[in-house]
């Protein structure tokens, strides 16, 4: 199908910058995915893209 | 991580731009998206997993994965990950097991189903990628034989 090797394309496909707040913590766990929302909408900056439209 | 999953028997799909990445999509992404089946032995099995991978999982982080809590993000392991065990859009694991694809072994969910879990999530940056999406979708159905 893509005429790159699926290694590369997972080599090159996912990388790690920094977001802010949302890279600052370790860790975090919702119970619900309207909690995640919430929590993405109410602590993250609106240009990150997580709040719903 | 696909060969520790497979080594432990996990159920799980690879979803969101994750997935749409194995399928081809030419984009990038800065975590690993998993769509576990939501069942203690799975989450067992999933914990396991993680931990041969290299995940420093605590007790506290072993319990939530477990219990299947909706969503699971661990940020301090060999790569950013999300343990998504109810995505938006998404009826049931085994409906979405029943559309997924297999790429080189690589168990993803559907494109039908990640754009439906993307348009039902709603955000502005699932919105920015919901038409080069489709598109991409198009893209592969004319390549299918």
């Amino acid at each position: 199908m893509a005429k790159r090797p699926l290694s590369v394309r997972i080599r090159y496909g996912f990388i790690r910058t920094y977001r802010p707040v949302l890279d600052d913590e370790p860790y975090r766990s919702f119970e619900t995915m309207e909690e995640y929302r919430q929590w993405c909408e109410q602590n993250l900056p609106k240009w990150l893209g997580f709040a719903r439209i | 991580m696909h060969a520790a999953f497979e080594r432990h028997q996990v159920r799980y799909l690879f979803i969101g731009k994750a997935g749409a990445i194995i399928l081809g999509f030419p984009d990038t992404s800065q975590d690993v998206d998993v769509f576990p089946m939501k069942d203690e032995r799975n989450g067992r099995r999933l914990v396991a997993a993680l931990r041969e991978i290299g995940f420093d999982l605590s007790l506290e982080r072993e319990t939530d994965i477990l219990r299947g809590k909706d969503f699971v993000e661990i940020k301090d392991g060999p790569f950013d990950i999300d343990l998504i065990f109810a995505p938006d859009g998404i009826e049931t694991f085994e409906e979405a097991w029943a559309r997924h694809e297999d790429v080189e072994g690589f168990p993803v969910c559907s494109i039908d189903d990640i754009i439906a879990s993307k348009r039902a999530a709603n955000r502005q940056k699932d919105r920015e990628s919901l038409d080069r999406l489709e598109e991409f979708r198009i893209y592969l159905r004319q390549r299918r034989p």
